[in-house]
């Protein structure tokens, strides 16, 4: 019980609180990327999800720790119940809330990942918008809580995520593609393997020189395809207007 | 988990409804999977040996890292 009532898991509490916030900064970014199609490249699309998935997991359990510490220390009055229900907190009632706010929005946001394979896709994507709100809150939470927020290091910490997500959103508003965005160079297909190659110059079906174009991002799923896929084609590309 | 069945095959299979051409399911399994010219996957429609552990795994791993959920491991009877 000395532990209790020593700075330490104050401390603790205000440490996790910033690292969580910059480790979620990197969550959201890597979202975005993957929701991007970024990668395929130098690093793999599957890579950045992978970092996204994991680096979720670090983050929530920064989360726990912080929030576990917050309750268990007695320098602040925040009860157990205050964690989960915003608002009933008696020291710093709007920010506590905010922060309570932030956590039960990431809450939804894990919860749907976990039953991903369970639910309808678009009620996950759904709840996975949410993460922006938790992070802004969040934000906001660190900014109005935190005493370290204000000055020096934990200001830089705070503005560097703020930078960063913005950022991540901006790109994520701007560049949305709502459809493929093409092969990447780590697929098969990309580096073009000489046996296709082979296979696609004896391919006796002429192709017109106009359908030989690649297609942009933008038109792809309704632009004109070559005709000599060398295998059997699932998706019938729309017709051409 | 018991005995690991070896006999019969499998085929991963897409939902060409859920799949947006993420291209991570040819990133992780290059040998069951390509892209077709818009991104999306074209599968290896001959069932693959359930033996064949390698593939069996980097099917486990694509049907794990896509990030619409559109792919599945059907299992099949006979292999050839």
């Amino acid at each position: 019980m000395i532990a209790l009532t020593s700075p330490y898991l104050w401390y603790t509490t205000r440490a996790t609180g910033l690292v969580t916030l910059a480790l979620f900064a990197l969550v959201v970014s890597l979202g975005t990327l993957v929701a991007n199609r970024a990668g395929g490249t130098a690093v793999g699309r599957f890579e950045l999800n992978e970092l996204h998935r994991t680096i979720a997991a670090v983050a929530i359990a920064f989360l726990a720790i912080h929030i576990v510490t917050t309750v268990m220390d007695s320098f602040v009055s925040t009860g157990p119940l205050a964690a989960v229900v915003p608002f009933i907190s008696s020291y710093k009632r709007l920010p506590v809330a905010l922060g309570t706010i932030a956590l039960d929005l990431m809450v939804a946001v894990w919860i749907s990942s976990l039953l991903k394979a369970r639910i309808a896709n678009r009620s996950w994507r759904f709840i996975h918008w949410f993460s922006w709100l938790a992070y802004a809150i969040a934000l906001v939470h660190a900014l109005m809580t935190g005493t370290d927020a204000r000055h020096g290091v934990g200001l830089a910490i705070v503005i560097a995520c703020l930078a960063v997500v913005a950022g991540a959103g901006a790109w994520r508003v701007l560049a949305r593609p709502t459809r493929a965005a093409g092969r990447t160079a780590l697929s098969p297909l990309g580096a073009e393997p000489d046996a296709r190659r082979a296979e696609r110059a004896t391919d006796p079906t002429p192709v017109a020189p106009s359908s030989r174009e690649t297609p942009s991002r933008e038109n792809a799923p309704s632009g004109p395809g070559p005709d000599d896929a060398p295998f059997p084609r699932r998706r019938q590309p729309p017709r051409r207007r | 988990m018991g005995v690991r069945r070896r006999a019969g095959g499998f085929v991963l299979l897409v939902n060409p409804i859920l799949c947006d051409g993420f291209g991570h399911c040819a990133e992780l399994a290059p040998d069951l999977v390509h892209v077709d010219e818009w991104g999306y996957p074209v599968i290896v429609t001959e069932p693959v040996p359930l033996a064949n552990l390698a593939a069996l795994e980097s099917a486990r791993y694509a049907v794990r890292g896509c990030p619409r959920q559109a792919l599945r491991i059907e299992r099949v009877s006979d292999a050839h």
